[in-house]
């Protein structure tokens, strides 16, 4: 195989938002910056086909004092929030401000020049989500970065970082279709690899691309960052997301109508009728009410938007192409779906894991050099993009005060992602990366699933372990394509390996993190829970957000 | 399953085969019709039919266990017999 060394001072892995606003911020600072993504980045992350809402505090509309803003947020909290405070406020403190450069690059943010609050709120409350038409998101962006000197490089998976002490002074990936491995040695890293699918089974089990967002995503940022000895946490905190029965694609989309049980009476107190303003968000309030209702035999239970307006049908399918739905719209149409008649099911959509690479306001990580942004640090579109600029100028600050580092150092890294190559395409049969990860996403749906115990918990690591053994030594892949792949499905195991060895050590029920064996939720533990490597060994322990 | 490419029409562009991230186009070689080597692996985000430049000339089919449940009027009523 070939190998490349490619020098610069900011590698941004992952072209997703959160990765073009760091290449956009380092390029403008002057950086020689470089993207490398495992895809194309027009088409990439969980913006590539669009979005429609961005949350944000903007001054002329909320008044001078961001903190009501983030009190309301908090007060009104959808969830529970498990960052800092310190992390909102920088959040806010710059997302107007970006909101202001997309307007001004060319991603529509004001509507007919005016900012249009809508969706995502409740009834009488602030307004937090401003709609815009992010459609081509992706590509202005890419323009962007490209404008100001960013060098782009599509199909690339890194998958190891490169360390010299404590410092982080590069990074090592493969080609996804070409023979090669890049070797990167560069100043500083900012990690934006997005969120991690296909852990769990998907809404259709085996049909693992059949996931709201895109297949892609399998927490190859976090992998990487904990076997280089970052700080992940809350990794045993799952997520779950709402919809459209069976058909999970981008984003939950605009629907103006109320969610409703099969006698027509609203699943939540918020709105009875439709009304464009605020959507129904019991949605976001309680993601699990269609799955409750059916344990309870009740249900189903469906969007209901019939008897809306022309208008409001129009306004709808006007959001639903710019959140990225598109493929709705089309499927909708083609089978004679019309929201306007017909009560659409909606479902709860299976648990989603990972947790979250530790970064603070200034989206530094634990490790020196390391920096990382978007789903896998701070989740949503808004703060993709503000911690992205953020982590641009923190990563360019750095690097003007630090050489490079020597990659050949770290040659024992390469040298053995370069001999696991080698195995996995040498191999002449054995497991794909598909029955690997089918077999994963069983072990984590029954063993570190909605319901979890000591016992479970045991037996199913002590599964895994097995199947790793034999993911390392038997794994096939029979084209670079699937190397690709193989390396997700090694990323996969590391995550779900910390998932169990987390919530082992999470000894309450808090959220999702559902354990009969520890039934109530312990205050003491509303922190931070930190897994890091030692030796070869994970440790977790708590901290203060 | 998707994408589905008319072999006609298909100008053989290679966008399609440029733009998709998850590269279900894998082995296609250059200005030949693309091939659909990984087929499972569509997220049916339709960016291979947005870069087309030739209305019809690829699209997509979305695979039967995605279809939407809707209700219709007549969805609750007992079967006949």
């Amino acid at each position: 195989m070939e190998e490349q060394l490619i020098e610069c001072d900011v590698l941004c892995v992952g072209g997703g938002i959160a990765g073009l606003m760091a290449a956009i911020r380092a390029s403008e600072l002057g950086a020689n910056v470089v993207v490398a993504e495992k895809g194309n980045p027009h088409y990439s992350g969980c913006g590539r086909r669009g979005n429609d809402h961005f949350e944000t505090w903007i001054p002329e509309v909320h008044g001078a004092d961001k903190e009501k803003f983030i009190d309301e947020l908090l007060k009104t909290a959808k969830g529970e929030i498990l960052i800092g405070r310190d992390i909102l406020r920088a959040q806010f403190g710059k997302a107007h401000e970006i909101v202001e450069l997309w307007d001004e690059w060319g991603i529509p943010m004001r509507q007919k020049g005016k900012w249009e609050f809508a969706g995502h709120a409740f009834p009488g409350r602030m307004m937090t989500h401003i709609k815009y038409e992010g459609r081509f998101q992706k590509t202005v962006l890419v323009q962007q970065a490209r404008k100001r000197g960013a060098r782009i490089m599509d199909r690339i998976m890194v998958d190891e970082l490169l360390r010299d002490g404590d410092r982080v002074i590069g990074a090592v990936g493969v080609h996804t279709r070409e023979d090669t491995v890049f070797v990167f040695q560069a100043k500083a890293v900012i990690l934006g690899t997005g969120k991690c699918s296909r852990l769990y089974q998907g809404l259709t089990p085996g049909m693992m691309f059949n996931d709201g967002h895109g297949g892609v995503q399998t927490g190859d940022g976090r992998a990487m960052a904990y076997r280089a000895g970052a700080e992940l946490m809350n990794v045993e905190m799952p997520q779950r997301h709402i919809g459209p029965k069976y058909f999970a694609k981008f984003g939950q989309a605009t629907w103006v109508g109320v969610l409703r049980d099969a006698e027509g009476k609203p699943v939540g107190p918020f709105v009875s009728e439709p009304d464009r303003r605020y959507g129904d968000i019991v949605m976001e309030v309680n993601k699990l009410a269609p799955e409750q209702y059916g344990e309870r035999g009740r249900g189903p239970v469906y969007m209901d938007c019939t008897g809306i307006s022309d208008k409001d049908a129009a306004y709808m399918r006007h959001w639903h192409i710019h959140e990225g739905n598109v493929s709705l719209v089309d499927h909708m149409d083609a089978e004679g779906i019309d929201p306007r008649k017909h009560p659409i099911e909606f479902s709860t959509y299976p648990l989603r894991g990972g947790g979250l690479i530790v970064a603070n306001e200034k989206a530094e990580t634990s490790l020196p050099g390391l920096y990382a942004a978007g789903d896998e640090a701070m989740g949503d579109i808004s703060a993709a993009a503000t911690f992205g600029w953020i982590s641009g100028d923190t990563a360019v600050a750095y690097a003007r005060t630090v050489e490079h580092g020597d990659v050949e150092v770290t040659r024992p890294i390469i040298a053995a992602l370069e001999s696991r190559i080698d195995e996995l395409r040498g191999r002449g049969n054995g497991p794909d990366w598909e029955e690997a990860n089918i077999a994963l996403q069983q072990v984590m749906t029954d063993y570190a699933g909605k319901v979890r115990n000591e016992a479970r918990l045991l037996q199913g690591l002590a599964h895994l372990r097995r199947l790793r053994q034999k993911v390392d030594t038997e794994l096939m892949a029979r084209n670079q394509h699937e190397l690709g792949r193989c390396l997700e499905v090694h990323n996969l195991f590391d995550v779900g390996e910390l998932t169990f060895h987390a919530a082992l050590d999470r000894r309450e029920s808090r959220g999702l993190h559902n354990r009969p064996d520890y039934p109530f939720k312990n205050p003491l533990l509303s922190q931070a829970h930190i897994v890091r490597m030692e030796g070869d060994r994970p440790v977790t322990d708590w901290r203060s957000y | 399953m998707p994408p589905i490419i008319n072999p006609d029409l298909c100008i053989k562009c290679d966008r399609c085969v440029n733009i998709c991230t998850e590269d279900v186009f894998f082995g296609s070689k250059k200005h030949e019709t693309p091939v659909i080597t990984y087929p499972r692996e569509c997220v049916h985000f339709n960016g291979c039919v947005d870069v087309c430049p030739v209305p019809g000339a690829i699209w997509l089919r979305y695979p039967m266990p995605s279809m939407i449940v809707y209700r219709t009027s007549s969805d609750y009523r007992a079967p006949p017999g």
